[in-house]
This record gives structure tokens, sequence and C-alpha cells, in this order.
């Protein structure tokens, strides 16, 4: 016995992390953000500059994705619905009250976390499929309300929309240009990754980690699985919602056919072949569902022309890498890691 | 010590517990019966999974059936599954931390609890390590270390030696009869390892077809005639 003791308390000593190269490992993904923020503006043009920063903005509401079906194991179809909530609100805000445009972007985010709330409801009975579909449902409702009464554009009444007024939602005042507003936008996703990383090591990731290998053991070690799953999908909601408002503040109007459910669809698959374990998937994936049409379009192809892509690379994703992109990636590099030192 | 009284449970036709009615007080109690007996379903209903026709359960004066489940081990009653339900994706330390996470400790405090738990089960060594690397002991250590950190009152242990060496068995065994030694908690044990009973249960319950057949001082109720045979089969006839 004495023998199996030391067996087990021996092991694992010589891979224990060293703690500064933990730490800065920690924060790769907010250094990652804070030099594409301070060098692509130099880089790129004024025209690439815009679609980067829509793939910022993207790679939030893909990480909002990632966070939800990596952790509690829940497939979210209403993500670009909560972008819309998260648009609306903070277009709302803007026209109604002037407030600086941090203030509409908390808003946005926090009423875009409710909504997410409300759709944890079925959540906490259903998951897979019918979970998915239900979410699917929620963002076809969204789909047809925002048609109805319209993204708000400066008009009076509670939807704040007429078919005249064409009043621009304010930037924030640090970030005016297109420049400035890119670097302001990943700033604000360099946050929202940090949120995600801090929510993930703490408590809540522990209490998401136990719900997804089953739910018994997670009210067996005293979780509440109702709080945790509605926590899960309020923050995964904040987070669509603030990429939301940052549409909103970046094209400084929404049009509510920009909306539709099949969004939804189409950012959860790319999710999916980006990778949802890897921060960096999110990015793959923005950069799938924004870079490549206007890649294509660059190149005088049909914008459209990228599905066919997007279709290919589901097909690869499923075939070959379960992980996505993301996974298949950072294992190569390992693998060159681990080649490296022998050679 | 643990007071259950008339405790039925069915599954549609299926009668699972049949009028149970015990009280255990001893520091390990054992849990035998055949497959199918209704062993998993009485851990079951102890641990709110499965909610009684009609009965009662007292633990210590408390009404646990009257609590949600994740109420009941915030209260200190713990258990580990058939199928140990380690999770890969967390260290050897964050899979016991999580039971510490709602007791509300102070940070000091839960580093104490943390560090116990992991020496009384040899884990400390590898507490950084993912549990992914971890073989089947090791990881069924993790689950046990799981229901002993904090302030548990009751253990409730499903088939924990299944599939385990000769000296795995033993160090578990050895843990097992700590466990009380540890912390004061009463431990609920179901093993089909007979040896494993007779060394660290006091008590032992056998379990038949829902009723229960005996109780008593574990080693008269493994030699009563009706437990050898329903439970031992007739190979000592």
């Amino acid at each position: 016995m004495q023998a199996a003791t030391k067996h087990l308390s021996g092991a694992v000593e010589p891979d224990a992390v060293s703690s500064t190269g933990f730490v800065l490992g920690r924060y790769v993904p907010q250094l990652f953000f804070t030099c594409a923020a301070i060098l692509l503006p130099f880089l790129v043009n004024a025209l690439w500059l815009k679609v980067l920063t829509a793939v910022a903005i993207y790679a939030l509401t893909a990480a909002s994705i990632a966070l939800l079906y990596r952790r509690l194991g829940l497939v979210s179809l209403a993500q670009v619905a909560l972008m819309g909530c998260g648009g609306w609100v903070a277009l709302r805000f803007a026209h109604a009250f002037g407030l600086p445009f941090e203030v509409n972007l908390m808003a946005g985010g926090i009423f875009a976390g409710l909504i997410g709330m409300i759709l944890a409801y079925p959540a906490l009975r259903m998951r897979g499929l019918y979970l998915a579909l239900i979410t699917l449902m929620a963002a076809g409702g969204f789909g047809i309300l925002i048609n109805v009464i319209q993204f708000p554009n400066g008009g009076g009444g509670l939807t704040g929309f007429e078919v005249r007024a064409i009043t621009y939602m304010p930037r924030p005042v640090i970030a005016i240009s297109d420049a400035a507003y890119f670097s302001y936008c990943m700033v604000v996703i360099a946050f929202g990754f940090l949120l995600i990383d801090v929510h993930e090591r703490g408590r809540a990731g522990r209490g998401w980690a136990l719900i997804r290998k089953s739910e018994a053991s997670a009210m067996a070690a005293g979780v509440n699985v109702t709080l945790y799953k509605v926590w899960g999908f309020a923050l995964s909601g904040f987070l669509a919602g603030v990429a939301g408002a940052l549409l909103a503040g970046n094209l400084q109007l929404l049009d509510a056919r920009s909306f539709p459910p099949a969004e939804s669809v189409m950012i959860f698959a790319l999710t999916v072949v980006g990778g949802a374990w890897h921060w960096y998937g999110a990015v793959i994936a923005a950069l799938l569902y924004r870079l490549v049409p206007a890649f294509l379009n660059d190149l005088g192809l049909d914008g459209n022309a990228a599905y066919i892509i997007f279709g290919l690379a589901l097909i690869h994703a499923l075939i070959t890498a379960p992980k996505g992109l993301a996974g298949q990636l950072s294992d190569g590099l390992k693998r060159l890691a681990r080649r490296g030192p022998n050679a | 010590m643990i007071a259950i009284e008339n405790l039925t449970v069915s599954f549609g036709g299926v009668t699972a517990l049949n009028a149970v009615t015990v009280t255990l007080d001893q520091p390990v109690c054992g849990i035998i019966g055949p497959n199918g007996a209704g062993k998993t379903t009485f851990l079951n209903v102890i641990s709110g999974f499965v909610v009684p026709q009609t009965g009662s359960i007292r633990a210590n004066d408390t009404n646990l059936l009257s609590m949600k489940p994740h109420e009941r081990a915030r209260w200190g009653l713990r258990r580990s599954f058939q199928k140990e339900q380690v999770v890969n994706e967390l260290t050897v330390e964050d899979n016991i931390r999580v039971v510490l996470d709602p007791l509300n400790l102070s940070g000091r405090e839960r580093r104490d609890v943390l560090d116990t738990a992991l020496d009384f089960v040899g884990l400390r060594g590898m507490r950084h390590a993912l549990a992914e690397g971890l073989n089947a002991f090791e990881r069924r250590m993790t689950e046990i270390a799981r229901c002993i950190a904090g302030r548990p009152r009751v253990i409730l242990l499903d088939e924990p030696g299944a599939g385990f060496s000769q000296g795995e068995v033993e160090k578990l065994r050895q843990i097992i009869s700590d466990i009380h030694g540890f912390n004061g908690a009463m431990v609920l044990l179901i093993d089909h390892d007979v040896d494993l009973i007779q060394a660290v249960c006091q008590e032992t319950i056998v379990l038949d077809f829902g009723s229960l057949i005996a109780v008593g001082e574990t080693a008269s109720v493994l030699t009563d005639p009706r437990v050898r045979a329903v439970y031992l089969g007739m190979e000592d006839a």
C-alpha cells in the first residue's frame, strides 16, 4: 500500500506548470487582440479595415456560441437574434438619451443577457436537437418581430423608427474614425474573452464542467444546475448583445433584413468548423464568416460562393477535426514543437 | 444516524423498494444484494434523484426528503457513482474544489480542506494534473476525495471497488475504513466484493427484489442462511 501511495503522489511532479509561462499563456487572447488593435490599422486599407471590424464583432458572437457549446454542451441557434436584441436596445438608448456609447453598449448587452435567461428556461429540461429547435424558433420569431418594428433610426415613439428619419448612432467619442473604431472593438472583444476566461476558470466553469459530464453528478456535488445553466445563457446572451451593440456602432444603424434566423445557424456551423475548444476557434469562425465572402468579392467572384467553402469546411471539420480547425492547428503545432528539439 | 421508514419506490409495475424500514448508526454500513435488488435505487432516493412514493428518511434528525439534491449535497450528503464522474477537462484539484464552491468557505479554509482531502487519498502530488491523464484507480480516488472534502455527514459509495486489482482494493479498504475517523462522516457502501464489505462494514443490510431481507452486524448477516440463499448462491450449500 505504501508503494501505491508513493506511486500516486510522485507521478506528475515534473509536469507541474511553470507559473510565469502559465500566467502569460492565460492572457494570449488579450495580447493578440491588443496587437491587432495597434497594428492592423496601419497595415490594411479602409475597405479591409471595415471587413476586419465586422470579423472582430462576429468573433465575439462565435465566442458566445462556443462558450455554451463547450461548457454546457448546449446548441444555441439564436445568437444572431440576440445580437439583434442588443443592437436594438443600444440604438434605442442612443437615440433616446444621448448617453455615452459605453452605456448603450452595456444596456444592449444586459438586455440580450436577460433574453438569454428566458431562452435558458427550456434549456433546463431539454438539450440537443430539441433545445436547438427552440432557440431556432426564437430566432425566427425575432426575425419576424424586427421586420415589423424595425431598428430605431431616430424616429419617435417606443420603436424609434420612422421611414424618412435617418439619424446615425454616434460612435464613442474616442473612436470616431473607422480605424479608431476597429481598435475600440478589439479592446471590447479582449475584455469579452477575458470575461469568458474568468468564468471558465472559476466557480462557474467548474459547475458547468460537471453539468456537461452529467447533471446527476453536478447535483450530487452541490451544484445548483438551474442557476448555473441560466448563468451560462445570461453570459452568452450578454456577449452576443455587446457584439450586436458594436455592430450598431460600426454601421451606425442596423437593417432588420440582416438578422434572419439562417444567419444564426450559419455562425453556429462556422463556430463548430473554427473549433469551440480553443479561443482562436471563434476568430477563425469570424474570419470565415466575414473575410472569405469579402475576399471572393474582391476577386470578382460572387460572395455567395463562400457558402460552398463553408459547406466543404463543415464536412472537413466533421470528418477530420472533431475539435475544429483550431484543434487541428494546435495539435499540429504541438507535434511540431515535440519534433523540434529532437531534430 | 440514518432512520428510514416505510420507503417504497416503484417504476410503473416494478417495485424497486418495498416498504423498507431500517435505522443505520454504525460508521460504515454495507448494502448488498443481487443485481436488480434495489441497492442503487436506495442510494438514489437518499441523494434525491428518485422521489419515493411513500416513506421518510431522516439523517441526524434532518428530513432529507424535503431538500433538493444539490441542497442535500450542501447539507453534507456526498456520493460516488458506479461509473466514476471525474471531469477530464478539469484538474484533479478543480474536480474536488467543485464541492467546496457552494460551502462559502474562506480562501484559507478552502485551501486547508483541499490539502487534507488530497493527502487523505494520496493525490497531492498530482493536484494540478488534468484528470484525463489519470488511471482508473486515480480517478476513483479523485471521486472519493470529492466525497470526503468539506464537512460531509453522510457519504454514499456505489461500488467503488469494481474492477480494481487486489492491491488497489486493499488501499481502497484502508481509505474507506479511515473516513469516519477523518471527518466523522457515516459511510454507506454498496459493493459486490463480500471481502471488502466484511473488512470495512460494522453493519450490513441485504436487499432482494426491493425488500429488506436482513440487517445487523456484518458477520452475523453474512452467515444468515437466508442471505446465503439469495445472495451468495448455492456454492456454500
